[in-house]
């Protein structure tokens, strides 16, 4: 579809960028009084326009831009996603006590940049835009990591994501121009139509194209080896962008990945192909099969040691990318909507877990593990919350954790290949059991139940108990959400 | 197509090698005695008085690393300058608003204060400048400020 | 040497030299140089490509090396702004030596 054409298919980017203009004059021009709360209360309303054009979008039936950018269902699943992460981390930013002494008008405005380049990541489909979209995040997220400005761990954490996200963005970069050599085109169908013709040498160097893309990739979900940045960066950014970037950009780099895995080195144009496109002797599939072992093992083998409970949330979110991957070994529906829904149920538990643990570093300002003894009896009305999460993220009945990885489960049964990897997997989930478990026994059985009762938040604590919600209701009636997974399973494809 | 691709592999091993090689070609080969005199910096025979690397003052970077951001933004200007006639008015109208993007982001980094040399506050300024002694941070939402002093 | 070859083969070598500045150095700007040099590696792939592949009514790959020269600027601006609060915080570039949080 041409250019003019497009922009009216466009409006929700048009509008959050026209926004941001807006309040970064807004924000220049007006005193230091109150600048935190207008910016916030700009930045809300301009999330909830966005929210409404996205809502009445309607389907143009084809890619917009020349074919660059396709605003499909799949993209608007995701972009939901995004929407909500965003105005969760909106809401509960001014009760961190930890954001409490810096001027935090421009980090509404790097939070909504950073929402636009994740809008973009969920629909592109051109080279790129791809590079472009990813850059357009990482850049973001780099300054937010180092939000704290004087704080050391959070300097050194936005030093260790620049270093690695530049550099692996850089690799991957390198990858899409060999993938570009070989297909002459940066559009995704057209690299895949290029692709079906190779033979020979050139297969080599498509292998090569592939592992350098699948380091940007594996860098963004956080995929082991290229995981090292994440507990570090995870410790020392604040926690509400620790939150954020441990949910959205996890879940638009999963759906850039699936797209641009699922369509350039797909067996046909169709989306998902149900094929992968052999390269060379190499088989995708068990290469990220492979990588979903070595991740979720990493994860949760070190998530057991670690005594900081950001940080085993940080090594918990390595090994949940693990179990996610475990499904994006094989190309077809079943695997796209599982991991869709297990993406969106991980949203929910793990912003609730985070958003509990800004809670109670306000309260106590804990951190260790060993610090939140007894916090059942203190906080019982958040304390509860906590563990409905970490039951969910371990995966226990009656949660939405327990349907989101009976899914992932099933299409590597049903599906009939990589056993060894659904073996893996669940042994895997029982280590992950021990360190989830240890929080709950710290709550709830440990500490005295001594009468006194600390106020808790009303707004946070509202905000977690409605992120606890959605991870009980989908526990037992998910089938919502599934239908909603099911109805995204759509791309457009030239010609069909 | 690209398909004959088989020289660049042959390159890419070679080169690797040849790093390799070189690297430990320097570790058995390089003698390493090291003394005071010899590292000492070589001036043509002058005393060397100062640190080569000598501290610049952080504001240049500051100032440097704005202008490279608007200098290179400039590079996609002139692809657009080529075709300019071809193209006709939305590639104008699409190149104005990029243009105006980019004078947002110079309004704010003036408004900021960041291209100011001598940082000061000035008699006759308004808005930020003349608050320039307060703290450029909000009141903590009331709610927190209540708990934080409890 | 004007053929395809020899512009990959250099990228190849840039893309080399910059891998081993990523992995060897400890400073950081020294770093940021060597993620400069894969960027411009690729660009040079990409621009080569575009040249030798019959595609120069479209010019893909130009447009490509211009985006990721913008990108990469930005990218650097942000990561020097970095590298200044690291020196304000640790008075060291040094990126081993910002190594607090540990497990």
């Amino acid at each position: 579809m041409p250019n003019i054409e497009s922009l009216s298919f466009f409006l929700p980017e048009l509008f959050l960028t026209a926004s941001m203009v807006v309040i970064i004059l807004v924000d220049v021009f007006m005193g230091p009084a109150n600048r935190n709360r207008v910016v916030r209360q700009l930045s809300l309303a301009a999330l909830a326009v966005t929210a409404y054009l996205l809502w009445v979008q309607t389907d143009p039936g084809e890619a917009i831009f020349f074919g660059a950018l396709a605003v499909d269902p799949y993209s608007r699943f995701f972009k939901w996603l995004f929407l909500i992460a965003t105005a969760v981390i909106f809401f509960v930013t001014p009760y961190t006590s930890q954001l409490l002494k810096t001027a935090r008008h421009e980090y509404y405005l790097f939070l909504l940049a950073v929402m636009f380049g994740l809008f973009l990541m969920a629909s592109a489909q051109d080279l790129i835009i791809i590079y472009l979209s990813i850059e357009i995040v990482s850049i973001g997220s780099f300054v937010l990591a180092g939000f704290l400005k004087g704080d050391r761990h959070s300097n050194e954490s936005s030093l260790k994501y620049v270093i690695y996200g530049a550099f692996s963005s850089g690799v991957m970069l390198y990858g899409l121009s060999l993938l570009f050599g070989l297909a002459g085109s940066t559009n995704l169908f057209d690299v895949q139509r290029a692709l079906a013709s190779i033979t020979g040498p050139g297969d080599l160097i498509l292998v090569a194209a592939l592992l350098m893309i699948l380091v940007g990739f594996g860098y963004k979900i956080s995929m082991a080896p290229f995981h090292f940045w994440t507990p570090d960066v995870y410790q020392g950014a604040p926690t509400t962008i620790t939150a954020y970037l441990s949910v959205a950009p996890k879940a638009a780099g999963f759906a850039l990945a699936l797209r641009v895995l699922g369509i350039a080195f797909g067996d046909n144009l169709q989306f998902p192909a149900d094929q992968w496109f052999p390269v060379g002797n190499l088989a995708i599939g068990t290469v990220i099969a492979l990588f979903s072992g070595l991740t979720m093992t990493v994860g949760n083998i070190l998530a057991i040691q670690q005594n900081s409970v950001k940080r085993m949330l940080a090594y918990s979110s390595v090994a949940h990318a693990g179990y996610m991957l475990m499904a994006a070994t094989i190309l077809n529906t079943q695997a796209l909507g599982a991991v869709m829904f297990y993406l969106a149920v991980y949203l929910c538990m793990n912003l609730g877990a985070f958003l509990v643990v800004i809670l109670v570093h306000n309260k106590f300002g804990y951190d260790d593990i060993d610090d939140w003894r007894g916090l059942g009896f203190k906080l019982p009305l958040v304390a509860v919350p906590m563990g409905v999460f970490l039951f969910s993220l371990t995966g226990l009945p009656p949660t939405a954790g327990f349907v989101g990885k009976v899914y992932l489960f099933s299409v590597l049964i049903s599906s009939q290949q990589f056993w060894w990897l659904a073996v893996l997997g669940v042994l895997n989930s029982v280590v992950s059991l021990y360190y989830y478990l240890r929080i709950m026994k710290v709550m709830f059985l440990e500490g005295e139940p001594t009468g006194e009762t600390v106020s808790d938040h009303p707004a946070m604590t509202g905000m977690i108990l409605a992120l606890m919600v959605p991870v009980l209701l989908f526990g037992v009636y998910w089938s919502p959400l599934m239908g909603w997974v099911r109805a995204s399973l759509k791309i457009f494809t030239p010609g069909g | 197509m690209y398909t004959d691709f088989a020289p660049i592999l042959i390159f890419s091993v070679l080169s690797v090698a040849l790093i390799l090689f070189a690297l430990f070609l320097q570790r058995i080969l390089a003698p390493t005695n090291k003394s005071a005199l010899k590292s000492s910096t070589y001036e043509c025979g002058e005393e060397a008085i100062d640190n080569a690397r000598m501290q610049f003052n952080i504001r240049f970077y500051v100032v440097a690393l704005v202008f490279l951001i608007f200098d290179v933004e400039l590079v996609l200007l002139f692809p657009w300058a080529v075709v300019f006639k071809e193209l006709g008015l939305v590639a104008f109208v699409e190149m104005l608003i990029f243009l105006l993007i980019l004078t947002v982001g110079l309004i704010a980094v003036w408004r900021r204060g960041d291209l100011d040399w001598v940082k000061m506050e000035v008699p006759y300024a308004r808005g930020r400048y003349a608050q320039l002694e307060q703290p450029l941070v909000d009141e903590p939402a009331p709610e927190m400020a209540a708990e934080l002093e409890a | 040497m004007d053929s395809l070859e020899s512009y990959l083969f250099i990228g190849l070598v840039l893309f080399c030299f910059g891998l081993y500045a990523v992995m060897t150095r400890r400073n950081g700007v020294a770093v940021l140089m060597g993620i400069e040099l894969i960027l411009n590696a690729a660009n040079l792939n990409l621009v080569a490509f575009n040249r030798f592949g019959g595609l120069s009514e479209q010019l893909p790959g130009q447009v490509f090396a211009l985006m990721v020269i913008v990108m990469a600027a930005c990218e650097a601006a942000v990561a020097l702004a970095i590298i200044i609060n690291l020196y304000k915080t640790f008075q060291t570039i040094h990126i081993d030596e910002a190594r607090e949080m540990r497990g």
